[in-house]
């Protein structure tokens, strides 16, 4: 009888100082926050939506390589000597088309491991994180100057047109070697026969 | 399923009645038939086959639970693992070492610097980096601070489990401190990617240390609230300290570790019992049970276990905070990882448990095996020992006073 006694004291006491506890809390600044009104402020280097300055892209593809889940996606293809693609904003020269640039963020994983080796530093997470959308396609987000269209065109030119340089630059590889080979009057026979099978092959 | 936990032994009696039942394969393919009741010996117009899970709110995740209830007493526990599993290992095996670490966080998530410190230290006992003491001093204070947040958690929903909705909702507002705190330092909440094998993502940011002790100034006296709020609340009290009893021989028996371990008595901390990092320079108590209320390994002796930890990781904290040397925190990240041929185990203290990794290398840039050793994974073996002859209700608690992550035990 006494211990039931007891108890009930025991209970009324501890609840009576939890209950002045939150009572307490009554009294104080509210810590929620009405969302879509009032936003927090993100710190600057807040992992968010993934973005790429397609200006200052080289196309190295150091950053597909290093994604974890693989949801990076680049084409691209050498450009030809007659097209100047100029530099990126760090002084590294662009050497390739970059046809296709494509970020999944449905797969991205937001750990940034690719921002690390980008060497323009072109490729940065951003701090928007409002990026829901009803259709999952639209989550492919696509960085590249190129429709599909004009990325298939610009690659039948380029190779067509790397192709020809490819072969100007063989046929004057070849006359320099038939020419070094002529010029000491063919006393030797030998590189001149190596040179043979050689235009044989390439032809 | 035997390859997934290890298990060679087709003749023992347990899988022979798992191949019979055709429970989980069937050829090749993944078949849960959830019909068919696993247990077996039913008495049929006794007892009662209950479903709890997988997506009851107190399950902490997506565990199934059957009970076998004879009236409102359960007789039978079995627990069904697997709905969370995302081949981790398997996944770690096609990943270069550095590509793995976003993996880890997503093991347990609530204490995603954790599994990253124990990966990237098992990784480095191979590769023998010559850490800064700077990087060292920023991965206890960032594992200390997650574990108060993963403890936080654990509180605040074992409170809710027993129906008291404040503490839940006072834990979480401390906890969002923190997760400022690791959103300012490695840009997000909670799946980091901070800690990196041979160094950490980046330096801390100006005026963070001081925040960070501003935030133990803030935390210590929510913590002596909590207590007046829950701890020593004698319904709650009355409601927990007899419930889920084990004993410190079969805690050892069933490979329960961590704070479920130590609220049995047993004094084990692996901080302090086979250091890591740099964690013998630090004057901690370790938190045991001391059977205030009830007898020992209770639920209640769990919950404050957590509590009592808490305060430990605040003493570590204040100690580390004002101490960080100087120094350059990438100067010691490896372009490449390459680890050299060899294996290696290294356990370390989690939130929850001894969390352990066992890598094998063969030389080459990824692991050629990556094995995990989850606490939660044993807790949960443990659960049919403790809800035998429990009220139905009482397992939500017991379940609770684990404190498992689902992420972890599936991977």
């Amino acid at each position: 009888m006494k211990g039931y006694f007891k108890d009930m004291y025991e209970a009324g006491r501890s609840l009576s100082i939890g209950l002045a506890l939150t009572m307490r809390h009554l009294f104080q600044k509210t810590v929620t926050m009405q969302y879509p009104d009032e936003k927090w402020e993100l710190p600057p280097m807040a992992k968010g939506q993934l973005h790429n300055v397609i200006e200052d892209c080289i196309g190295c593809d150091q950053c597909a390589n290093v994604c974890p889940v693989d949801c990076i996606y680049i084409e691209t293809i050498k450009a030809s000597s007659d097209v100047d693609l100029g530099k990126t904003s760090t002084g590294n020269p662009k050497r390739l088309h970059v046809l296709r640039f494509d970020i999944d963020m449905a797969k991205c994983c937001y750990c940034a491991l690719c921002t690390v080796p980008c060497p323009t530093e072109c490729l940065v997470m951003t701090n928007s994180y409002e990026n829901s959308v009803y259709d999952r396609k639209d989550l492919i987000y696509h960085y590249a100057e190129y429709t599909p269209a004009q990325a298939k065109r610009l690659r039948a030119e380029t190779e067509a047109k790397l192709a020809a340089e490819a072969d100007t630059k063989k046929k004057a590889m070849e006359a320099k070697k038939a020419a070094a080979a002529a010029a000491p009057a063919a006393p030797k026979p030998a590189p001149k026969a190596e040179a043979d099978p050689d235009s044989g092959q390439e032809n | 399923m035997f390859g997934l936990f290890g298990t060679s032994d087709s003749g023992s009696a347990r899988v022979q009645a798992i191949e019979k039942k055709r429970f989980w394969m069937e050829g090749d393919d993944l078949i849960v038939d959830m019909s068919t009741p696993f247990v077996e010996h039913i008495d049929e117009g006794q007892d009662m086959v209950i479903n709890m899970g997988p997506q009851h709110p107190s399950t902490h995740g997506v565990l199934r639970l059957e009970l076998v209830a004879d009236g409102e007493i359960v007789t039978k526990c079995t627990p069904h693992i697997g709905y969370l599993h995302r081949c981790f290992e398997k996944h770690a095996e096609n990943l270069p070492y550095p590509e793995v670490i976003p993996f880890c966080d997503r093991m347990d998530y609530m204490a995603s610097m954790n599994q990253d410190l124990a990966y990237c230290v098992a990784v480095e006992k191979l590769l023998q980096p010559k850490l800064p003491e700077r990087v060292e001093y920023i991965r206890v204070i960032t594992a200390e601070l997650n574990r108060i947040a993963s403890h936080l958690v654990a509180l605040g929903t074992f409170g809710n489990d027993a129906g008291a909705i404040t503490p839940f909702l006072w834990c979480f507002r401390d906890r969002e401190k923190i997760l400022d705190l690791f959103e300012w330092l490695a840009g997000a909440r909670m799946l980091y990617n901070y800690i990196w094998i041979g160094g950490v993502a980046r330096d801390l940011p100006d005026g963070w240390v001081k925040k960070a002790t501003e935030f133990l100034d803030y935390f210590e006296p929510k913590l002596e609230s909590l207590d007046g709020l829950l701890s020593f609340n004698k319904i709650f009290i009355e409601r927990t300290a007899n419930v889920g009893v084990i004993d410190k021989d079969t805690a050892i028996g069933y490979g329960l570790t961590g704070p479920n371990l130590r609220a049995t008595g047993f004094k084990w901390d692996l901080r302090r019992d086979d250091p890591y990092s740099i964690y013998d320079r630090f004057d901690f108590d370790v938190a045991v049970g001391q059977g205030d209320h009830g007898p020992l390994g209770s639920c209640w002796e769990r919950y404050y276990v957590r509590v009592r930890e808490c305060r430990e990781s605040v003493k570590i904290l204040r100690q580390a905070l004002p101490n960080i040397p100087e120094g350059n925190v990438m100067e010691a990240l490896p372009r490449r990882v390459k680890l050299p041929k060899g294996e290696v185990y290294v356990r370390t203290e989690a939130p929850k448990g001894e969390l352990g990794f066992y890598i094998v290398s063969d030389g080459g840039g990824q692991p050629f095996r990556c094995k995990g050793r989850s606490p939660c994974f044993s807790h949960v073996s443990a659960l049919d020992y403790l809800c035998r002859g429990v009220f139905v209700a009482d397992v939500v608690l017991i379940l609770g006073s684990l404190d498992v992550v689902l992420g972890e035990i599936d991977r």
